[in-house]
C-alpha cells in the first residue's frame, strides 16, 4: 500500500508540474461556465445567463423535459464531445511520456532497484497515470452537478458515474498508449499507435452504424413490402371470389403489382443478406474490441433510464404529453422509426456486456504490456 | 549553505578526511563474516540478445564491512554486473548470494542501497520529495522518511535545497541526491555505480568522507569507478573486470604483493659487494645510486642500512614502493602474451578476449 500510494503521490505531483493538467481544467471550467449559464424559467430556456432566450412550453423551470434537456446537454454534448474527444487527445498527449520517461535509463534502475516486483511497479504505475482522467472528470463532474443542483434543484447524484465511465474509456486507449510506450520507449510513437487505434475502433463503429442503418432501412423496406403483399393478396383473394375475371384490367394491374412487389422483396431481402455477409465479421470484430463510444453512452443511458425520450426529440419537438399526463415520444416518420431501433438494439447490450468486453480487450493488451516490461532488461 | 560545503557533524575524522589513506591491515577472512560474504557471485554470465557476451562467468566475493571496488575499462562488464545485482538486467546464468540471499530476491533488496550510473531523478520533485518516494517504494515507514531525509539532505550539504525542485540542481548536486536516496533505507549494503561523476574536488572528498563513515558504521559499499585514484583511498579491496571476467581481486597489498619492494638512495656509486645479495638490485643515477630490494618486510633491509653506515656511505632515503592500482589495472589490462593492451569492450560471439 506505501508504495501505491507513493507512485499515486508522485503522479499527482507530476501532474501537477504539466502546463497542459492546467490547461485543460482552465478549459473544463469554461465549459462548465457555459453549462452553468444555461437556465430556465416560467416561459422556456435562456442561454449564456439570459443574454438569448427561447420560449418553449414545455421547457419550463421545474418541467421534466428541462431537467432532461439539461441531464442530456451533459451526457450526451458536454460529455461525448468534451470530454470524449478533446479532453481525451490533451490527456493523451498529457500522459503519454509518462511511460517511456519512467522506462528512462537511469530512472527505471533505481525503481527496480527496490524491494517491489516488476509486476506491481508496472501496474501502480498504470493505475495511478490514470489519475489525470480522474482528477479532470471529477472537478468537472463536481461543476457539473452543482449547476444542476444550483439550476434546477435536480440533485443528481448519478452524474458522478461519469468519473468512472470516463476513467474506463481512458484506460482502453491508454492500455494501448501504455503497450505501445513499454515496447518502443518512444513518446511519439506511442502516441501516433494510440490515436490510429482510436481512429481504427471509430472507423469500425462508423462503417458498423452506416452498414446497420441501410440494413435496418431495407429490413424495414420488406416490412413494407410483406405488408402491401399481404394487403394485394386479400384483395386479390376478394377479386378471386367475386369471379372478377383473370384478363379483367384491375385483377391484372393488381397482380403485376403484386409479382412486382415481391420482386422487390426478394430483390431486397437478397441484398440484406449479401449485407449481413459484411455486417456479421464488424460485429465480431467490434465484439473485440473496447467499446469506447458504448462506454461513454452508458451515462446517457443512466441517466434517461426511466423514458425513451433522447434529446434529439427533445430538440427537434418530437415530445407529447399523453392522457395519463406522460412525455411520450411522438409517432415519427420513417427516419425516427429507423433511429429507435438501432437505440432499441443497442439497448439489448447490457452495460456489463460493454464494460465486461472491453475490460477483457484492456487486460490482454495490458498482460502484454507487462510482460514486456518484466522481461526487458534495462 | 552551498552545495559542496562541509559535512558538518557527520563528516568522518579529519585526518581520513583530508588525507584519505588506503586501510591496508583491513584484510578480511571468512571467519569475520561467519562464513558469509555480502555478495558471493558464481558463474554469473550475461549474453545480449544472443550476441555480446558482457558476462562470461564472474567469480567474486565480497566481505561484509568493507569498501569493495570494481575497476575495469570501458565496456569491461562492470556496470551489467552491478545491474543484475539490483535485478535491473536479467542473466543469463548466475548463482550466488547478496546479503546471504539468492541474487534476484526482491525482499532483500529493502536492505540494499543503489545509485545507478547517469541516474535521472523526476526533475518535478523537490530535493526532500525525492528521497521520500524513494524511500517509499524502499518501503521506509513515514516518520522514518521525513526524518531520515531532512538527515541525509544534511549529510550531503543539500540542507538549504530541501525544498527546491531538483530540475534546478546542477550535476554534482543531483550526484549527491543520488547517493542520499540510495542511503534512505539505512541499507547494510550499498552499491554505488560512479558516484563522484561530475562532483568537483571538494564534492568527491565529502563523498570520499560518507563511504568511510559507513563502512565504519559496519556497512558493506560497493564501488564501481573509473576513478582508480578514488578507489585507491577508500576502497578495502579490487576487482578489476577485463572483457567481461574478473582478471583479479583482492586487497591491494596482496595484488601488490609481488612488485614490494624497499629502494634505498644513496650518494655515491653502487657499493661492490651487492652481488652478495641475489634479491638486490642497483641503478645509478647522477652521482647516486639506488638501491632495490625485493619484498615488504622492513627487516632484510636492516643489515643493509648497517653495512652501507658502517662503511661511511651517506643514506639519502629509503621508503617502501609498490604498485599504484593504475599499475595494477594497465597489468590486468594487458595481454600478457604480446604486451598490447586488451581492446575494450564486451566479446561478441563469446570468442577471442582475455585468455
Amino acid at each position: 500500500m506505501t508504495v501505491f500510494l507513493a507512485m499515486l503521490l508522485d503522479a499527482y505531483r507530476q501532474l501537477n508540474s504539466k502546463k497542459l493538467f492546467w490547461v485543460v481544467l482552465a478549459i473544463s471550467g469554461i465549459v462548465v461556465l457555459f453549462y452553468g449559464s444555461i437556465g430556465f424559467d416560467d416561459t422556456g430556456m435562456s442561454m449564456f445567463f439570459g443574454l438569448t432566450h427561447i420560449e418553449d412550453p414545455m421547457l419550463t423551470r421545474d418541467s421534466f423535459l428541462s431537467k432532461l434537456l439539461y441531464r442530456s446537454i451533459f451526457s450526451t454534448f458536454i460529455l461525448g464531445l468534451w470530454l470524449a474527444w478533446i479532453a481525451t487527445i490533451l490527456a493523451l498527449i498529457s500522459t503519454t511520456a509518462i511511460f517511456p520517461d519512467f522506462l528512462a535509463d537511469g530512472a527505471i534502475d533505481i525503481v527496480l532497484s527496490k524491494p517491489v516486483t516488476r509486476v506491481k511497479v508496472f501496474f501502480f504505475k498504470y493505475i495511478a497515470s490514470l489519475l489525470f482522467v480522474v482528477l479532470q472528470v471529477a472537478i468537472f463532474c463536481l461543476g457539473v452537478f452543482l449547476c444542476l443542483g444550483l439550476r434546477l434543484s435536480d440533485w443528481e447524484w448519478r452524474i458522478f458515474a461519469a468519473i468512472p465511465l470516463l476513467t474506463l474509456f481512458y484506460s482502453y486507449l491508454y492500455s494501448v498508449n501504455v503497450l505501445i510506450g513499454v515496447w518502443s520507449r518512444s513518446t511519439l510513437t506511442a502516441l501516433l499507435v494510440t490515436l490510429l487505434f482510436w481512429f481504427g475502433i471509430f472507423s469500425t463503429n462508423a462503417a458498423e452504424t452506416i452498414v446497420n442503418r441501410i440494413k435496418t432501412q431495407m429490413i424495414m423496406e420488406v416490412e413494407g413490402n410483406d405488408r402491401d403483399i399481404a394487403r394485394m393478396e386479400v384483395s386479390l383473394g376478394g377479386l378471386q371470389s367475386n369471379q372478377v375475371p383473370a384478363d379483367s384490367p384491375a385483377r391484372a394491374n393488381l397482380q403485376r403489382s403484386l409479382e412486382s412487389t415481391r420482386s422487390d422483396r426478394d430483390e431486397r431481402q437478397v441484398l440484406i443478406d449479401k449485407i449481413e455477409r459484411w455486417h456479421k465479421p464488424v460485429r465480431v470484430l467490434q465484439a473485440i474490441m473496447p467499446k469506447t463510444g458504448e462506454t461513454i453512452g452508458l451515462l446517457d443511458r443512466w441517466l434517461r433510464r426511466d423514458t425513451d425520450i433522447n434529446i434529439m426529440d427533445i430538440l427537434d419537438g418530437a415530445v407529447a404529453v399523453d392522457e395519463s399526463g406522460r412525455y411520450r415520444r411522438t409517432q415519427g416518420d420513417e427516419d425516427r422509426e429507423i433511429e429507435r431501433r438501432l437505440e432499441s438494439e443497442a439497448e439489448t447490450r447490457s452495460d456489463w456486456y460493454i464494460i465486461g468486453t472491453s475490460l477483457a480487450f484492456e487486460a490482454v493488451v495490458l498482460l502484454l504490456g507487462c510482460s514486456i516490461f518484466v522481461k526487458r532488461d534495462y | 549553505m552551498r552545495p559542496g560545503g562541509d559535512l558538518k557533524e557527520h563528516r568522518p575524522k579529519a585526518d581520513k578526511a583530508l588525507t584519505p589513506s588506503r586501510p591496508a591491515s583491513r584484510t578480511h577472512h571468512l571467519s569475520e563474516s561467519n562464513g558469509q560474504y555480502a555478495i558471493d557471485l558464481h558463474e554469473v554470465k550475461k549474453v545480449y540478445r544472443g550476441k555480446v557476451h558482457a558476462l562470461r562467468g564472474i567469480e567474486m566475493q565480497v566481505h561484509p564491512r568493507e569498501i569493495f571496488g570494481l575497476l575495469g575499462p570501458n565496456g569491461a562488464g562492470k556496470s551489467t554486473l552491478v545491474k543484475i545485482m539490483m535485478t535491473v538486467v536479467r542473466p543469463t546464468k548466475a548463482r550466488g548470494t547478496v546479503l546471504g540471499r539468492p541474487m534476484g530476491h526482491k525482499p532483500t533488496l529493502a536492505r540494499v542501497g543503489y545509485l545507478p550510473e547517469h541516474h535521472r531523478l523526476p526533475g518535478y520533485l523537490t530535493g526532500r520529495q525525492t528521497l521520500e518516494f524513494y524511500a517509499a517504494l524502499a518501503k521506509v515507514p513515514r516518520a522514518v522518511r521525513r526524518r531520515r531525509s531532512e538527515e541525509l539532505l544534511d549529510t550531503v550539504g543539500l540542507s538549504e535545497w530541501t525544498t527546491k525542485k531538483i530540475s534546478s540542481f546542477s550535476k554534482g548536486m543531483l550526484q549527491r541526491l543520488g547517493l542520499a536516496q540510495a542511503l534512505m533505507n539505512d541499507p547494510d549494503l550499498i552499491v554505488l555505480d560512479e558516484p563522484t561523476d561530475g562532483v568537483d574536488p571538494v564534492g568527491r572528498r565529502d563523498i570520499r568522507d560518507v563511504l568511510l563513515k559507513l563502512r565504519d558504521e559496519g556497512k558493506t559499499v560497493f564501488l564501481n569507478s573509473h576513478l582508480l585514484s578514488e578507489l585507491e583511498m577508500v576502497c578495502d579491496r579490487v576487482a578489476i573486470l577485463v572483457q567481461g571476467t574478473v582478471a583479479t581481486q583482492g586487497t591491494l597489498d596482496e595484488l601488490t604483493a609481488e612488485s614490494q619492494r624497499y629502494e634505498i638512495v644513496i650518494q655515491g656509486a653502487p657499493p661492490t659487494w651487492i652481488s652478495e645479495y641475489p634479491s638486490l638490485r642497483s641503478k645509478a643515477e647522477d652521482g647516486r645510486s639506488r638501491l632495490i630490494l625485493m619484498g615488504a618486510e622492513p627487516e632484510p633491509i636492516q643489515p643493509l642500512l648497517d653495512r652501507l653506515r658502517g662503511e661511511g656511505r651517506t643514506i639519502l632515503s629509503v621508503k617502501p614502493v609498490r604498485e599504484t592500482l593504475e599499475d595494477l589495472f594497465m597489468r590486468a589490462i594487458t595481454d600478457p602474451e604480446t604486451g598490447a593492451t586488451l581492446q575494450p569492450g564486451a566479446i561478441a560471439g563469446g570468442k577471442g578476449g582475455r585468455k
